[in-house]
């Protein structure tokens, strides 16, 4: 049943139009942000091209080396964006956010394909989109969740400083921090699963329904994925936040809060 | 006369250096200076929440570069000045830290025997947020009073207080320490406060 509607680039074309509606509606309300919309569609245009290009060569010459060089590609692309954001933090913790985004991703992403699909881990059909969620919502998860953390202790260092002072452990005081941070990177992935079905239909089975998939067959990948995407980003915000807290003190206990642009020796 | 915590060539980073420093045992020591001059940076070193860039301390001869900091901790207890009390009842409070500190609660006849000593007449159920400045110093001080310190450092602790209460408080604390042998060590700046109850007087200069 692959009778979907090959687009013709000129019929494609006419979804450009709508943007006009969106600019003549900023421009009625004097939103001066024409310019990114702009430059955000040409973006996109550009660079999905480009992945296309690359994904078909790809899928016509389905070598191991090229997934796994795209794999490595998507999964150092989500770690730069993690650690622009959080350029404040010290080396190590920036390490162990890096370690935990690949190695929560990629453990995830083989199970996946692996177990419940049950293909090859080098097949680039299965392998790129699946591995382009999983990074993608591990990404914004850490993020969120080392800007929570951030957020709950700026304006922190009295309670920090009193409870380091009566003698509490180092540990004892920062993992209220890091339990707390870690709820906020969780939410937003649980509140989507909540909604998923009756709000919205996904994009991935909405996309496989287009192609000719079996509307059952999509359903049970967009559940497999779901779950999928909700341990990725559970594993790695553990994972950056657990392991990543411990460097904020040295042996002395002394803590070092320069993750809220604070340090310590003042 | 013996000391329990004494400095030799103390320097904190490259700005603040200190001269050598005695500490007598069981009595009641004030620190004054300048701003600047390091003495909030003098209790944080001998806590060890900084380190020193030079130079020893030594605790009950002892030097604390070889001491479990948080053990140290417990033992020399800083009450900063900069005051922070949880959200919640007084009561909550006391828990509270002494939950952090990994300690049973004490009773409610023990809470108000150190809130009164800490001139601050409360009822354990007053919510901390609707406190003045004044009674927050007054409560977090008792909190640190309780946790039962061998030294106990206060950086200006009657600072939003007013003059008759601070005589009053300073008064009751100096006897419960000297009753309880613990060695007492404030920052203040108000000379009469330190005519009135220093046994003896360290005064720090900008160098």
């Amino acid at each position: 049943m692959n009778d979907i509607v090959n687009l013709q680039i000129w019929q494609f074309s006419l979804i450009y139009l709508l943007l006009l509606i969106v600019l003549a509606v900023m421009k009625k309300c004097r939103i001066n942000q024409a310019k990114l919309m702009i430059v955000a569609s040409i973006r996109m245009t550009v660079q999905l091209a480009l992945a296309g290009f690359v994904l078909t060569y790809i899928f016509q010459n389905p070598h191991p080396a090229f997934t796994v060089a795209y794999l490595l590609a998507m999964t150092g692309f989500a770690i730069y964006r993690v650690l622009d954001k959080n350029r404040m933090l010290n080396r190590r913790f920036k390490a162990i956010i890096a370690v935990s985004v690949a190695a929560s991703g990629i453990s995830v992403l083989a199970f996946f394909i692996g177990a419940v699909v049950g293909e090859s881990l080098f097949s680039p059909r299965y392998v790129i989109p699946i591995a382009g969620m999983l990074m993608g919502n591990t990404m914004t998860g850490v993020t969120l969740g080392l800007k929570a953390f951030r957020e709950n202790l700026t304006g922190q260092s009295a309670h920090v400083d009193a409870m380091l002072n009566i003698g509490a452990k180092p540990e004892k005081i920062l993992l209220p921090f890091v339990r707390q941070s870690l709820e906020m990177a969780l939410l937003p992935t649980f509140n989507s699963v909540i909604g998923m079905g009756i709000v919205s239909l996904p994009g991935m089975m909405t996309g496989q329904i287009l192609s000719g998939t079996l509307p059952i067959t999509a359903i049970m990948y967009q559940i497999a994925i779901m779950i999928a995407i909700c341990t990725v980003v559970c594993l790695s915000s553990f994972g950056a936040l657990y392991f990543g807290y411990k460097t904020l003190f040295n042996q002395r206990n002394q803590i070092s809060l320069d993750v809220v642009g604070r340090r310590y020796a003042e | 006369m013996q000391f329990i915590l004494s400095a030799d060539g103390l320097m904190f980073q490259t700005l603040i250096k200190y001269p050598p420093i005695e500490i007598p045992q069981a009595q009641t020591t004030f620190i004054s200076g300048d701003s600047g001059s390091g003495k909030s940076t003098l209790f944080k070193l001998f806590n060890a929440t900084v380190s020193p860039s030079k130079g020893t301390i030594l605790y009950q001869g002892k030097n604390i570069s070889a001491i479990d900091t948080v053990c140290l901790r417990r033992e020399v207890l800083l009450a900063s000045q900069s005051v922070f009390l949880f959200d919640g009842t007084i009561r909550n409070n006391f828990v509270e830290f002494f939950k952090y500190r990994e300690l049973a609660a004490i009773d409610e006849s023990a809470i108000n025997r150190f809130l009164h000593i800490c001139c601050a007449y409360f009822p354990l159920d007053t919510a901390c947020e609707t406190l003045s400045g004044g009674e927050r110093q007054r409560v977090f001080l008792a909190i640190h009073m309780a946790l039962s310190p061998t030294v106990l450092m206060l950086d200006e602790p009657t600072s939003a207080l007013d003059e008759g209460t601070a005589h009053r408080m300073m008064h009751q604390v100096k006897v419960y320490c000297q009753q309880n042998q613990i060695t007492l060590l404030v920052i203040c700046h108000d000379s009469q406060m330190v005519k009135a109850f220093a046994d003896k007087v360290i005064i720090l200069e900008r160098r």
